[in-house]
Order: C-alpha cells, then sequence, then structure tokens
C-alpha cells in the first residue's frame, strides 16, 4: 500500500485565458473540498488570497503568455516548483489567442485597438508589454500537460491524484474517436459533417459527438494526428482546403502550427 | 413458434432477466435495454458495438483500493440477455471465449459471460457484409436460442440447456410440430440469403500466405499515409479486445480503482515498452500489426481468422481501410507482382 510522506505543496496559476481550468478545479463538486484537503494549497488566486509565490511540488499553470510580465513570472514558477503541469489548452498550446500570433498582423491588431500607434496606454502599463500569445511550453519545460476547454474531472483528477501521492501518471495518447466510439456513436464524417475527432486529445469523453454535435477539437492536438489524411477527407466532405486549415488551427495552437509547415 | 405470440415470447423472456435488444437511433443500431418489444428493430445490419459490449465493455472497475487493502471487483451473478444477434457476432463471441476462457480463464470476462443469455436472429446482408468469405455466414453453436425468421413463423434452434430452459418456461408459445413445408422455407430462405452477398472474396482462403508474400509490399505504406490512428477498426471490431489498465486515485488521494479500458493497436503509444522502446512507432508497422495478426495470425493458431465478417470497419472507417480493401489491395499486388495468378 503507498503511503504518503507529507502533503504536497500546490500553486495554482492563470495567465491569459478566460480562467475556466481554475473554475473547472473549483466547480468539481463532490471533489472540490479534496481538492484543499488532499494537498497544502498555497497558492491559488481565484480561491484564495496568497499574493507570494512559495516553493512548491507541483504548479498547475493555465492560460498563456502573452506579456513580458508573464513571462517573468512564469519564469519565477518554473524556478519555484518541481514539477509544472500546463493546464487547459491555452496553456499546452496557446489556445484560440495562438490564432493572432503572427507578428505583423499582431500590430496590426493592436493598432486597431488601441489607436494609431498601437501601443498599451499607460494606465494598463501593470499588466507589461503585449507579445502575440504563446503556450507556455515555448519558454520553459512542462512535465506533463492536461489539456482541454476548459479541463474535465474525470481527465484531470486521475492525473493530478497520481502526481500527489507521489506516482507517475501513464501517458498514453488518444484521440476523440476512441472515447466516442467507448460511447457506441455513428461518425460524423461518413455523413458528410465535419468532426476534428481523429486530430484531437480525448479526455474530454466525447461530450459533443455523444450530443450529435461535431467535435471542433477543443482539446487541442492528438499526438498521433494525421494532418494531410485528415485535411484530404474534410476536402472530400466539401470542405476548402484554406476552411480545414481554419478548423484546424482554432484550437490546434503551435502543434498544429508546426505540423502544418511539415516540421 | 407463430409470430404472432413473439411479443407474449419478449414479455416471458423479459421476466428472466434484463433483456437488450437491436434498437435504432438515428443513423445507427446498438444494443440497448428492451422495456418495450415495439423497441425492437430486427431489420439491421450491423450495430456500431457488438456484443463484446457486454463482455469487454470499453471502460469497466476491475479492482478497488483504499488504505486497507484491495478488493476486486467481479460481476455479481445475474441474467442479461440479448437478442438479435447475428451469426457473425455470435462467432465473435466464440472467438472472445476461446482468448479469454481459454489456457487461462479471465474472472471478469468469465463473469459477464456467465450472465449473458444470446438470442441469435437470422439476417440478410448488405454490400458490407463478407462473412460467407470469412465462413461465419451459418452458426450451429455459441448460442441459447436462434430465431430463423420465416413468412410466418419463427424457426428456433436450441444451442444450450440455458436455451432449452427458455423453450421449456415458453410451453405453448412455441411447437415441435413442424411442417415440411416450413422446412422447405426454411432451405429456400437460405438459399436466398446465400445467393445475397454481394462482398465475396474468394482471396480470403490464402490470406495468411498472401500477407506472407507482401509483408513488405508497398501497399502498407499506402495505407498507413491514410491512416487516421483513431482507432475506430478496433473499437467497432467484435473480435478486437485489446485493453490497457490504469489505477486512477480520488481527489481525496485515499482511494481509488483499476479500470479497464478498450484500446486499439493502430494508437501511438500501443507498442512501448519499459525505457520508452517503441517498436512501433509509426502508422504503417501498427497497420500491418493490425492485420498480420488478425488475418494471418489467428489462421496460423485457430485455423480460422480473426474477422468474422460482420463489416463494420467497412462501415466505420472514415477513411476506407478496412479488411475488403487491404485484402484486396493484397491479392492485387500477388497477382501483378509475385506472378502467382494464373
Amino acid at each position: 500500500m503507498w503511503k504518503r510522506e507529507k502533503k504536497p505543496i500546490v500553486g495554482v496559476f492563470g495567465f491569459s485565458g478566460c480562467a475556466g481550468d481554475q473554475l473547472a478545479i473549483l466547480h468539481m463538486e463532490d471533489s472540490t473540498i479534496d481538492f484543499f484537503t488532499s494537498a497544502d494549497i498555497k497558492f491559488f488566486h481565484m480561491a484564495q488570497s496568497h499574493q507570494e509565490v512559495p516553493k512548491m511540488d507541483i504548479a498547475l499553470v493555465e492560460g498563456s503568455i502573452n506579456t513580458q510580465r508573464q513571462l517573468r513570472e512564469l519564469k519565477e514558477i518554473r524556478e519555484m516548483a518541481d514539477i509544472v503541469v500546463a493546464l487547459g489548452t491555452c496553456a499546452c498550446y496557446g489556445g484560440i489567442q495562438y490564432l493572432g500570433e503572427d507578428e505583423e498582423t499582431f500590430k496590426e491588431r493592436m493598432k486597431y485597438v488601441y489607436g494609431k500607434s498601437g501601443e498599451v496606454p499607460e494606465f494598463l502599463d501593470l499588466v507589461g508589454k503585449p507579445k502575440p500569445a504563446q503556450p507556455i511550453s515555448d519558454f520553459i519545460d512542462v512535465d506533463i500537460m492536461i489539456p482541454g476547454c476548459p479541463i474535465s474531472a474525470e481527465n484531470f483528477v486521475p492525473i493530478y491524484t497520481k502526481l500527489i501521492s507521489g506516482l507517475l501518471p501513464q501517458k498514453y495518447p488518444m484521440p476523440v474517436c476512441v472515447e466516442c466510439k467507448y460511447e457506441g456513436n455513428d461518425c460524423f464524417l461518413l455523413h458528410g459533417k465535419y468532426c476534428l475527432g481523429p486530430v484531437t486529445s480525448a479526455g474530454c469523453n466525447a461530450i459533443c459527438p455523444s450530443m450529435d454535435i461535431s467535435c471542433v477539437g477543443c482539446f487541442g492536438t492528438y499526438e498521433g494526428a494525421n494532418y494531410p489524411s485528415m485535411i484530404s477527407k474534410l476536402k472530400e466532405i466539401g470542405l476548402t482546403e484554406e476552411e480545414a486549415i481554419r478548423k484546424l488551427k482554432l484550437f490546434g495552437g503551435n502543434k498544429v502550427e508546426q505540423a502544418l509547415k511539415g516540421d | 413458434m407463430p409470430k404472432n405470440v413473439f411479443p407474449d415470447f419478449i414479455e416471458l423472456i423479459k421476466t428472466k432477466g434484463k433483456l437488450f435488444g437491436p434498437v435504432k437511433q438515428k443513423s445507427k443500431y446498438s444494443f440497448e435495454e428492451i422495456s418495450d418489444v415495439q423497441d425492437l428493430d430486427f431489420d439491421y445490419q450491423r450495430t456500431v458495438l457488438g456484443v463484446k459490449k457486454f463482455l469487454t465493455p470499453p471502460r469497466y472497475k476491475t479492482l478497488s483500493f483504499d488504505k486497507e487493502g484491495t478488493k476486486d471487483i467481479i460481476d455479481e451473478p445475474e441474467t442479461n440477455i440479448v437478442i438479435g444477434v447475428h451469426p457473425c457476432d455470435i462467432h465473435a463471441i466464440k472467438i472472445l471465449d476461446r482468448l479469454f476462457l481459454g489456457n487461462i480463464i479471465d474472472p471478469y470476462y468469465a463473469s459477464k459471460r456467465e450472465n449473458l443469455t444470446i438470442i441469435g436472429h437470422s439476417c440478410l446482408p448488405d454490400d458490407k457484409c463478407l462473412c460467407q468469405s470469412t465462413g461465419t455466414d451459418m452458426v450451429e453453436d455459441g448460442f441459447d436460442l436462434f430465431l430463423t425468421e420465416l413468412e410466418e413463423y419463427y424457426l428456433v434452434w436450441v444451442g444450450s440447456d440455458k436455451g432449452l430452459a427458455l423453450t421449456i418456461a415458453a410451453g405453448d408459445l412455441l411447437s415441435e410440430d413442424i411442417s415440411d413445408e416450413s422446412i422447405r422455407e426454411y432451405v429456400r430462405w437460405q438459399q436466398k440469403r446465400s445467393s445475397m452477398f454481394k462482398a465475396v472474396m474468394p482471396s480470403f482462403k490464402y490470406m495468411a500466405d498472401i500477407i506472407t508474400l507482401n509483408y513488405d509490399s508497398e501497399i502498407w505504406e499506402q495505407f498507413g499515409e491514410k491512416c487516421l490512428s483513431c482507432g475506430t477498426c478496433s473499437l467497432v471490431c467484435p473480435t478486437c479486445n485489446c485493453f490497457n489498465v490504469d489505477d486512477k486515485i480520488l481527489m481525496n488521494a485515499e482511494e481509488g480503482f483499476r479500470e479497464r479500458m478498450l484500446d486499439s493497436c493502430t494508437l501511438p503509444y500501443y507498442s512501448m515498452v519499459a525505457g520508452d522502446h517503441d517498436f512501433r512507432p509509426d502508422r504503417t508497422t501498427r497497420l500491418k500489426l493490425y492485420y498480420t495478426h488478425k488475418l494471418k495470425e489467428y489462421i496460423g493458431r485457430w485455423g480460422q481468422p480473426g474477422c468474422v465478417g460482420c463489416g463494420r470497419c467497412v462501415t466505420y472507417c472514415p477513411v476506407d481501410i478496412n479488411v475488403i480493401t487491404v485484402s484486396e489491395a493484397l491479392f492485387g499486388e500477388v497477382c501483378d507482382t509475385k506472378e502467382v495468378c494464373e
């Protein structure tokens, strides 16, 4: 029987994103109280008022990085934590905001929002100088990725509880299709409707296809994804190449970008 | 059994256990629990998941653990009756039985199998059914009862003691008085059914040899390029049974359970072993494993392929990689390059 020496110290951090993954932790209902008792939660902005980043065993980091200040803070977290977990699709792959990672269009958008100069007004300086959004793995070593938009409790809890028990979570990438067939669903792609299940990470229990809604890929890219074949399948059912790529990029972030460039 | 008493027969069966049968759900069929005889729809070719969903469910718990120790989770004895099972799916159950109840008995499967009563039902093929080529279009055993639907009657075959007990319970609903005309009608029906198969693959008989000859063929690369590694083929296959095991700890970090999940050899880390060594890191070798296992190794071991010709991979693979397209491509390759065809 396993026995823990002491409760590990855990911090929950949020960068750019909707904070949905932090909320998902608080929203686990039956497990929420256990989350605060099974580990020593030392930093969790959404739930507590600690201000200082402690020395941690595990840091759960949500959101993408798009200011210089966030980058500084992220590096500080990496230094203070033994294990860094990227929580949610934004932290893992960049999220929807990664669509604007291109430096040129980023400048144009800044001008559109902040006027001719494209500079952030001084009173907003507390967030630091903005930059295009990138996943945290672009800047620091990430030990574990738990994608999701937001993360699902069924996927998050078993990985997290292994970490706080000093065990190594099993890494076994699967696409949404596997969970979709677990549910006994038919396949959209066979009926001329798009679905990104074959290129999207599982973990959601195929909740959308089970409700008769196509997968939009919110759990980010699946490690075994075959993009060329997926794109030709989407074209076969009537999408243009441009439309297919746009759908893949929506949540695919840096991984889709790299795959399309042939990296 | 006259057709007009069939609803009474179903009512009787329902008193013996939980009844499951084919139900139409939008574009697909599924074995679901039956409360009303009207829900049953026997005019179907294939469900998404076969009877394996009762025997090796996609995800189920095998063990629970807490600070005190561990406890096996074995199904309590109960009766689940599944009606409307086609011959191909019964053959698939026979294959699963051989694997899970052979030299080493899997206690989880054994309890689920013991709890399951199988009532087969006749069917007519569509263009995806290739059971005639795999030799699984007829079934003599592996069921408890088997119903063949004729014009006015069901011809009922009894396949086990469990089945016999059901017929005894059914009493007057069944009659042993079978006329010559009924037998003639049955023979005519069988002949009609045999002539309806469109997916006829004579090459299936030599598939083990064909695969051996084609082991290094470029055909595999072509399929590997197209394959989405989505695992659908394995999950819908009624004989695929590979599973993964994971221990899951609850949020209190004090208790948890061990879970079995259906796996697929087309997934990226399937052949990963200790030290991060992966024997099959690319799609081509994984797909080759799938087909050599199913169509060659099974024949070498059991004298029949691991394919029962149900047509599920033919129906559900999004990119048309299935037993028909793979076999045809391999057979064509043998004819073209190995010059063994006349």
